[in-house]
C-alpha cells in the first residue's frame, strides 16, 4: 500500500483546521452525497403527491395503453396491467411509507434516548428495569408480533409503524446508554454538576443535544431504510397498504405475474426504487457516522 | 574511560525525521524533525523534554515501532556492538520526498514493505540486544500469563539458556536482582496481582532477562506514587551500578534525569536543542541554552520562588509541531533573545555549536565568531 | 504577592469545617450475587474518618499517594459523592444533609478544578458557549452585552485572547484548557476552591504558569483553595497548611513549612524523603537515605494502618500498641499548630 501525504501551505493558521466534512474521505462524502439526493428526491415525491400534483391519474386505467414499455409516449416507465402510469403510482407509493415511517423513527427515537439516558445517567436500577425491559422486547420476535398485531386490528400502516417504534426503541435505548456511559467516565458531566447546572440542562443539552444528535441522526437513517423495507414486505405480503392504493410492496407484488410474460418493468420499477432508497439512507447514514462519529481529532 | 571513549557510540541518531499527518489540518505534524544522537558504551542518556518535543517518538522511530503513517521517512540509526549495524538500512528506497524551500511537503511511502525491511533489519535487536521498558507495565504485561512465566520466556528467547528449569531459575534471578519482595511467590502471580511499582519491576526484570546492550527505559516513573518513583528509581541507579549497562532514559521530571544521567539530551520541538554531561547542562549558574535554563527556574522549588511569590515561568505555549517557524524554534518564548542575535534566530534556525569538547548547544548566543 | 504566611490568624469560625467524614464503597459485584444478597459484602473505606478546617483566604494542601482518599475528600465537599457518615459544614450549615436541589445555590461559592483537563470540558461546545453557560448562572437574569462583557473580563483574568471563544476544546493546547477551566469556575464568582491535581497533566513550563495565576487570583478574590496533589513541592510552595493522608485518613496536619522541614509521622517523613531531587543531593552530600518501608503496599491489619509500612515500628521491634485494634493512633497537637497520629513521632 501506498500513501502520499501533501502539506501545501507552509503556515498552518494556529488552531482553525478543516472541518469534519472537509477532512473526511472521499469515500464517505459520495455516500453522504448520494444519500441526500435520495432524501431530497424522496422528499419532493412526497409533496408532489400530497398536492396531487402527478404525471397522469394513478387510477386512471386506459385499456390502449395496457402494459407499455418504458420510454413511451407520455410514460416515462411505462405502464402496468390495467394501463396506469408506474412512475406516478411510484411517486404516490412514497405516501404509503413517508410519515408512518417517519412519526415510527421520531417514535423510536424520542423513547429510546429517554430510556437510554435514564439508564445511563441514572445508573443502579434505572439501568437494570431498562436493560431488562429491553431484552424483552428484543427477545420477541419482530415479524411475528407485527402479523399478531394485524390479525388483532385490520392492516393499518399507522399502527404497524406504532409497533415498530415501540419494538426499535431499545436499540436506540442501549446506543444512548453506552454513549452516555462513556461521557460520564470523560466526567464532564460531573463538573457540570458542579457548576450548578440543573439536571434539565444537563441531561437535555450537554448529553442529548451536544453528544447524542450526531448519534441520533444518523440511527434515524438507519430506522427510515428499515420502516421502508417493512412497510413493502408487508405490502407485498398483503398485510399492508392493499390495492388499490399504490405502495412499492403491492406494486411488486403484482408486476411479478406478468414477469413470466417478458413484462419486466412492472415489478422491476419499484424493485429498483426500494433498492435505491433503502441503500441511499443506509449510505447517508454510514457516511454521516463516519465523519461524524469516528472524527479524530488530529 | 579511555577505552570506552575511543570506542564508537554503541547508538547513533543521524538527521532522524518522524512525521504523522493531520487530516484535520492538512499538514504535517513533525514530531521528530532531524534528530542527532549518540549513546556511549555503558553509559546513561537522559532524553528531557515536554510533551510533543519528540523524545518518545525519537526511541519509538529507531526501535521501528513507529506503525502511523506517515512515520520514519529519513534517518541513519547505526548500532555498534561488534559490527555497526544501520537499523533503518534500505528504507529510504520505500519512502520518497518532495521539498519546498528546503522543507517536506510531501511525502509518498510503501508503509507495508517498509515495514518489512524494518522488521528484517530490527530481528533480533529489538527486544533482544536493546530492550525496553515503558510507562503502563501493566499494559506491556500479558494479563492471562503468570510474571515469571513471562519472564522465563523471555530468557530462553533472547539467551542461550534453553531449558525450562534453568529459564526458570533465571527469571528468580531477574526477579531478585529488581529487589521485589519474596519473588519465589511472585514469579507464580499474574500481573493484576501486583500493585504498580511491583509490576513496573516485574516489566523491568523481562527487560533484563533478555540481557541486552541496551535498555530504553521510556517515562519509567511517570504515574506512580512518589514514594514508588523514588524506589524505581533508586533501583535503576543500582542496576545501572552493578550491570553496568547501557541506558537511554527518556522523562519530562527533570529530578529522574538528574538523577540517573551520565550525560544528557534535551528536546524541543522535535530538535535536540542542547546536549553534554548532566551535570553541566543542568548547572543552573553555568552557560546553557535559554530554555534548558528556563525549564529548571521554573520547577517548582523552594529556590526557585521570585521575591513576589510567582515562579518564574516560560511564558507562551510549548512548539506545537505542526506549525514550525523559520528559524529557532524557542525564540518566541526566548527571554535572553536580544538584538544582536535576533535577525539570526528570526530567519534562520542554529546548528548544534560546539562548547568545549562535549557540549552542543543550537543556539545562536552559542555560534562561534 | 505576599509569601504564603505560615501563622494563618485563628478565625472565629472557618469557612469550612469537616468532621470525621466517612466514605465506604460497597465493591462492584454481579447481578446473580445481589439477587442472592450473600451476607459479607466488600466494603471499602475510601475515607475513614477525615477532619480538617479551611478558613477564609487560605489554602490547605492535601497529599497523600494514589488511592489515599484525597480526591473521595474533594469531591465529597461539592456532594459528587454521597459521604456514609461525618458531616461538612460550610459557613455553619450543614451540607451532607441537605438534598441535591437544596445545594444547588451553594455551588456557587464552592467549586472544583478537575485533574483531567478534557473532562471538564463537553468537548462539542464551542469555548464562547461553556463560558457563556457558567456567566449565567453567576449572573442570573444578565442581559446578553453584559454576558459577553463578564466573558471577555475572565479572559482577561486567565490570560487568554479573544479568537479562543469560536474554538471546541479539543483545539486548545494543554494549558489552554486548564485556563479555560478555571475562568469556568471564576464565572461563578465562588469562595472556595477544590483544585483536584490541578497541573499534573501539564508541562512543566505551563505548570508555572497555572501556579502563578492560581496563586493571583487567591490575592485577588480572596479565595480558599483546597489544593490536592501528590506532588509535594508543589503543594509546600502553594499551601499555608497540609495534610497528609494515608489509606483514608489524616496522619499529620500543620504549617507546610513545617510538616516538610521537621516531619513528625514516619509516613510523612518518607514521603517528602522520596522527593527524587532532594534524594540525589543527599546522597551526594553522603547524608544516608532515609529507610524505606518495607513493601510497597500492604493493608493494614488493625491499630495503626501505616504500621505494615513503618520503618519506626520496625526498628522499635514491632511495639503490640501499634497493631493493636483497640487503641489506633488519632490525631494529637504537638505545639505550633500541629496535629499528628502516631504513638512515637519523630
Amino acid at each position: 500500500m501506498k500513501f502520499t501525504y501533501r502539506q501545501e501551505v507552509d503556515t498552518v493558521s494556529e488552531y482553525s483546521s478543516f472541518s469534519a466534512w472537509k477532512s473526511a474521505r472521499r469515500s464517505d462524502r459520495l455516500s453522504v452525497i448520494y444519500g441526500l439526493v435520495v432524501v431530497c428526491v424522496v422528499l419532493v415525491s412526497y409533496v408532489l403527491g400530497a398536492f396531487k400534483w402527478l404525471p397522469h391519474d394513478p387510477d386512471a386505467m386506459e385499456i390502449e395503453a395496457m402494459m407499455l414499455p418504458p420510454f413511451s409516449d407520455g410514460y416515462l416507465l411505462g405502464t402496468d396491467f390495467m394501463g396506469r402510469d408506474i412512475l406516478t403510482r411510484l411517486i404516490l407509493g412514497i405516501q404509503a411509507y413517508f410519515l408512518p415511517g417517519l412519526l415510527a423513527v421520531c417514535l423510536s427515537l424520542g423513547l429510546g434516548s429517554l430510556l437510554g439516558v435514564l439508564a445511563g445517567y441514572r445508573g443502579g436500577r434505572a439501568e437494570a428495569g431498562v436493560t431488562y425491559f429491553s431484552n424483552l422486547i428484543d427477545s420477541l420476535p419482530r415479524m411475528v408480533l407485527m402479523l399478531l398485531v394485524i390479525a388483532a386490528f385490520r392492516p393499518n400502516i399507522f399502527i404497524i409503524m406504532l409497533v415498530f417504534g415501540i419494538t426499535t426503541a431499545p436499540t436506540i435505548a442501549m446506543l444512548v446508554k453506552s454513549k452516555v456511559l462513556m461521557l460520564k467516565e470523560r466526567n464532564f458531566i460531573e463538573s457540570a454538576v458542579a457548576l450548578g447546572l440543573s439536571p434539565a440542562t444537563i441531561i437535555f443539552k450537554h448529553i442529548l443535544w451536544y453528544n447524542c444528535r450526531a448519534l441520533l441522526l444518523i440511527q434515524a437513517t438507519i430506522g427510515m431504510a428499515e420502516a421502508v423495507l417493512l412497510e413493502t414486505s408487508l405490502s407485498y405480503l398483503g398485510f399492508g397498504v392493499q390495492e388499490p392504493t399504490p405502495s412499492w410492496g403491492n406494486m411488486v407484488q403484482a408486476g411479478a405475474n406478468y414477469l413470466m410474460q417478458g413484462n419486466f418493468w412492472p415489478s422491476t420499477a419499484p424493485a429498483i426504487a426500494i433498492m435505491l432508497t433503502v441503500l441511499g439512507f443506509h449510505l447517508l447514514g454510514d457516511g454521516l457516522n463516519n465523519i461524524f462519529e469516528w472524527k479524530q481529532s488530529r | 574511560m579511555s577505552e570506552q571513549m575511543n570506542k564508537p557510540p554503541l547508538l547513533r541518531i543521524e538527521d532522524l525525521r518522524t512525521y504523522f499527518y493531520s487530516r484535520v489540518k492538512r499538514a504535517f505534524v513533525r514530531s521528530v524533525d532531524g534528530v542527532d544522537l549518540e549513546v556511549m558504551h555503558g553509559e546513561t542518556l537522559g532524553i528531557v523534554g515536554e510533551s510533543g518535543s519528540g523524545k518518545s517518538v525519537t526511541m519509538l522511530s529507531a526501535m521501528g515501532l513507529v506503525t502511523t503513517t506517515p512515520g520514519v521517512i529519513t534517518g541513519k540509526v547505526t548500532f555498534h556492538d561488534e559490527s555497526p549495524k544501520d537499523l533503518l538500512e534500505g528504507l529510504d528506497a520505500n519512502v520518497k520526498l518532495e521539498r519546498r524551500e528546503g522543507r517536506i511537503m510531501r511525502v509518498a511511502k510503501d508503509n507495508q514493505l517498509w515495514q518489512k525491511q524494518a522488521d528484517r533489519n530490527l530481528k533480533g535487536v529489538r527486544g533482544g540486544k536493546i530492550s525496553m521498558i515503558f510507562q503502563n507495565p501493566r499494559a506491556a504485561l500479558n494479563p492471562f500469563e503468570t510474571v515469571g512465566k513471562q519472564i522465563a520466556e523471555a530468557v530462553r528467547l533472547h539467551t542461550n539458556i534453553k531449558g525450562a528449569a534453568e529459564a526458570k531459575e533465571k527469571a528468580m534471578y531477574w526477579l531478585e536482582q529488581v529487589r521485589i519482595d519474596s519473588p519465589r511467590m511472585r514469579y507464580g502471580n499474574h500481573p493484576y496481582g501486583l500493585s504498580g511499582g511491583m509490576s513496573q519491576r516485574a516489566m523491568i526484570a523481562m527487560a533484563l532477562a533478555a540481557e541486552p546492550k541496551m535498555l530504553i527505559a521510556d517515562e519509567p516513573t511517570t504515574g506512580l506514587d512518589a514514594t514508588i518513583q523514588a524506589r524505581i528509581v533508586d533501583l535503576l541507579d543500582d542496576l545501572k551500578a552493578r550491570l553496568g549497562m547501557t541506558m537511554v532514559l527518556i522523562s519530562h521530571d527533570i529530578g529522574v534525569i538528574s538523577r540517573l544521567s551520565d550525560r544528557i539530551a534535551v528536546m524541543y520541538g522535535g530538535r535536540v536543542m542542547e546536549t553534554g554531561p548532566a551535570a553541566e547542562v543542568l548547572d543552573e549558574h553555568a552557560e546553557g541554552h535559554p530554555y534548558t535554563r528556563a525549564l529548571l527556574s521554573s520547577t517548582p522549588r523552594p529556590e526557585n520562588v521570585l521575591a513576589s511569590g510567582h515562579l518564574p515561568a516560560i511564558e507562551g505555549e510549548v512548539l506545537d509541531t505542526i506549525n514550525v517557524p523559520p528559524g529557532c524554534r524557542f525564540k518566541a518564548r526566548c527571554q535572553r533573545i536580544n538584538d544582536t542575535v535576533r535577525p539570526h534566530c528570526e530567519s534562520q534556525e542554529p546548528e548544534l555549536f560546539e562548547l568545549g569538547s562535549d557540549r552542543r548547544i543550537r543556539c545562536w548566543l552559542y555560534a562561534p565568531k | 504577592m505576599p509569601e504564603p504566611k505560615q501563622e494563618v490568624p485563628i478565625l472565629e469560625a472557618p469557612l469550612l469545617e469537616v468532621r470525621d467524614l466517612r466514605k465506604h464503597f460497597a465493591t462492584r459485584r454481579g447481578l446473580l450475587s445481589a439477587l442472592s444478597r450473600e451476607a459479607g459484602s466488600q466494603v471499602i473505606p475510601a475515607i475513614d474518618g477525615v477532619s480538617f478546617d479551611l478558613h477564609e483566604n487560605e489554602t490547605l494542601g492535601l497529599v497523600g499517594e494514589s488511592g489515599c482518599g484525597k480526591t473521595t475528600t474533594g469531591k465529597a465537599i461539592l456532594k459528587l459523592h454521597n459521604v456514609t457518615s461525618g458531616t461538612i459544614r460550610y459557613r455553619g450549615a450543614d451540607i451532607t444533609s441537605q438534598t441535591q436541589a437544596q445545594f444547588r445555590p451553594l455551588r456557587r461559592d464552592i467549586q472544583m478544578i478537575f485533574q483531567d483537563l478534557d473532562a471538564a470540558l463537553n468537548p462539542k461546545v464551542r469555548i464562547q458557549d461553556i463560558l457563556n453557560e457558567a456567566v449565567r448562572i453567576g449572573e442570573p437574569g444578565a442581559d446578553k452585552e453584559a454576558v459577553q462583557r463578564r466573558i471577555y473580563e475572565l479572559l482577561d483574568l486567565v490570560n487568554l485572547k479573544k479568537n479562543k471563544l469560536a474554538n471546541f476544546p479539543s483545539e486548545l493546547s494543554g494549558g489552554e484548557k486548564r485556563r479555560i477551566g478555571i475562568a469556568r469556575v471564576l464565572a461563578v464568582r465562588p469562595k472556595l476552591i477544590v483544585a483536584d491535581e490541578p497541573t499534573s497533566a501539564l508541562d512543566v513550563s505551563i505548570q508555572a504558569q497555572v501556579i502563578n495565576l492560581m496563586r493571583d487570583l487567591q490575592a485577588q478574590f480572596g479565595l480558599s483553595y483546597l489544593f490536592i496533589s501528590h506532588d509535594l513541592q508543589l503543594v509546600e510552595l502553594m499551601s499555608h497548611r497540609v495534610a497528609v493522608m494515608y489509606l483514608g485518613q489524616i496522619v499529620e496536619m500543620g504549617p507546610a513549612k513545617e510538616v516538610a522541614k521537621h516531619p513528625k509521622h514516619p509516613y510523612t517523613s518518607i514521603l517528602w524523603a522520596s522527593i527524587v531531587e532532594k534524594r540525589s543531593k543527599e546522597i551526594e552530600d553522603g547524608g544516608a537515605a532515609p529507610a524505606w518501608g518495607v513493601f510497597d503496599f500492604e493493608r493494614p491489619r488493625g491499630g495503626c494502618r501505616f504500621a505494615p509500612r513503618c520503618p519506626v515500628y520496625a526498628a522499635r521491634g514491632k511495639p503490640a500498641i501499634c497493631t493493636d485494634s483497640a487503641s489506633a493512633p488519632t490525631l494529637q497537637p504537638t505545639g505550633e499548630g500541629r496535629v499528628v497520629a502516631c504513638h512515637f513521632p519523630l
